[in-house]
């Protein structure tokens, strides 16, 4: 092509070139970090499985075996936080969505179970908020006015589900350990938290596919409930006097 | 479960009429979030449909310009640019910072007018418009990432392969300057350009350079044809494509 112009200024793909290299330098390292937390999520995750076969006497040595793993996670977390936040935040945020869900579930049912005292008042079926979340893992949540890595409503309301999931699991679990309390107080948390969903305005998304999918929670729970009251193993309220007798 | 249905702008929905009876234990923190997730579906409804209506006026751009540039066509292109100017502005507030790259796919818009910006950009100056020059042309307080530059000009290898075809048939040969150049040389140097980047590991990026190679190898044979039977062809006749392998469709 020997003429004085020329399609190309070299310049233009030297750009393009550098910027796919960097955004592959950058991704590569993302993958290495989110590696390491996905890792540390599924020991914490492993550990809290254990509930389900551990009697509420033994939730304290469980739920703070739970905590260091959580601790764990904060650290990594906060690599993530300092690199992502060199770079836009929702250009790169579904390569680690998945993995800080699991990690909010992970810190959800720890505190409910009356762990992670640091936030808030531990309880038993407390439940963490989203800026709870965000002191646990110490980044910033729900951010508007700036770009960085932050936790997002949409991260936290989908854990919420894998939350109600878990806890279904352990109304059942909790009754065959001979605890028949405890999944009265699921019951109650879990129902709050459908009736929270329900007032949001979903749309045709992975967030209303799982929403969804907490009624199935509800019940389960509820399922485990009514076998409790039909042979009589939870107390009523004012119960006592007034209980029918068949004689 | 199902929401409050909403209309079709997002906007108009009916409030449930307040409950009475005792509010769960979450009901403020659920109405936070449900105000939050509002905002964001309304947001990213109004980005769709000025994308939808920009991609439009985009791709009447590019084909407004399939006739070379007449007076005609420019002041319509003219017009069609304006528009555009109108509904990028619009959103514009509501792709700011954080969400610039949060609605990235719902503004699909912009690599089809950086596709008709760099054909304008080709036919006129007879080379690629620069990421910088196609800033400079965004109407609107809205960055272009290099992303939408890349696939928007990908675009344009389709664009180059129509007007080949088109201005071959009528002329008996490929459009081209004195000093040499011509559309094949040119979409020859560009996709050399484009076979020389990195790899992207998508199947959008491997579907794109597909098209691209079909739309050079067209290009290709209307050179061809030309040398072989160039003198024997009449004019209006076009290299019969139909014995091309499984016949793609270029975007």
């Amino acid at each position: 092509m020997a003429s004085e112009s020329t399609l190309l200024d070299p310049s233009i793909f030297e750009y393009l070139k550098d910027n796919l290299e960097e955004e592959s330098r950058i991704r590569e390292t993302l993958t290495q970090i989110i590696q390491r937390l996905e890792r540390s999520v599924a020991s914490a995750q492993a550990l809290l499985s254990r509930v389900h076969s551990t009697p509420r006497s033994r939730y304290p040595t469980l739920v703070a075996q739970v905590e260091t793993a959580i601790q764990e996670q904060v650290s990594v977390i906060g690599e993530l936080n300092e690199l992502a936040s060199q770079h836009p935040y929702y250009k790169y945020n579904s390569k680690w969505a998945r993995a800080i869900q699991n990690a909010i579930s992970s810190a959800i049912v720890c505190a409910w179970l009356g762990g992670l005292p640091s936030v808030g008042t531990p309880s038993l079926g407390r439940l963490l908020t989203l800026e709870e979340i965000g002191a646990v893992f110490k980044v910033p949540t729900h951010l508007k006015d700036r770009d960085a890595f932050h936790i997002t409503l949409e991260e936290y309301l989908l854990s919420l589900t894998d939350v109600t999931h878990e806890l279904s699991r352990l109304a059942t679990n909790a009754v065959t350990m001979g605890d028949f309390e405890l999944p009265l107080t699921i019951s109650a948390f879990i129902k709050d938290l459908f009736a929270g969903f329900q007032l949001l305005n979903l749309k045709n998304d992975i967030l209303r596919k799982r929403a969804d999918a907490v009624k199935y929670d509800v019940k389960r729970v509820e399922d485990v409930v009514y076998d409790l009251s039909l042979r009589g193993l939870i107390k009523r309220a004012g119960e006592g006097d007034t209980e029918m007798k068949s004689e | 479960m199902s929401g409050v249905k909403r209309d079709r702008d997002g906007n108009a929905r009916v409030k449930p009429a307040p409950q009475d009876g005792p509010r769960g234990r979450f009901h403020d923190m659920f109405e936070g979030f449900r105000d939050e997730l509002d905002e964001h579906h309304d947001r990213r409804e109004r980005i769709i449909k000025a994308s939808r209506d920009v991609t439009a006026l985009s791709k009447k751009i590019v084909k407004h310009l399939g006739k070379g540039i007449p007076p005609g066509t420019q002041k319509d292109v003219d017009s069609k640019l304006e528009d555009i100017a109108k509904l990028l502005t619009s959103v514009a507030p509501d792709l700011q910072s954080l969400n610039r790259y949060r609605y990235s796919y719902s503004l699909r818009c912009l690599e089809e007018f950086v596709e008709a910006l760099s054909f304008l950009h080709y036919l006129r100056h007879q080379t690629l418009i620069s990421k910088g020059e196609v800033d400079a042309a965004m109407p609107a307080d809205i960055s272009l990432t290099p992303h939408d530059y890349l696939y928007g000009v990908f675009d344009l290898f389709g664009e180059m392969m129509r007007f080949a075809t088109v201005t071959t048939a009528q002329m008996g040969e490929l459009v081209g300057n004195e000093a040499g150049r011509n559309i094949l040389s040119d979409i020859h140097e560009l996709s050399c350009a484009y076979e020389m980047l990195p790899e992207i590991p998508t199947k959008d990026y491997r579907g794109k350079m597909e098209v691209m190679r079909q739309s050079v190898q067209k290009v290709e044979k209307l050179g061809y044809g030309i040398v072989v039977r160039g003198s024997e062809r009449p004019k209006g006749w076009i290299p019969d494509m139909k014995d091309d392998a499984p016949a793609p469709t270029s975007p």
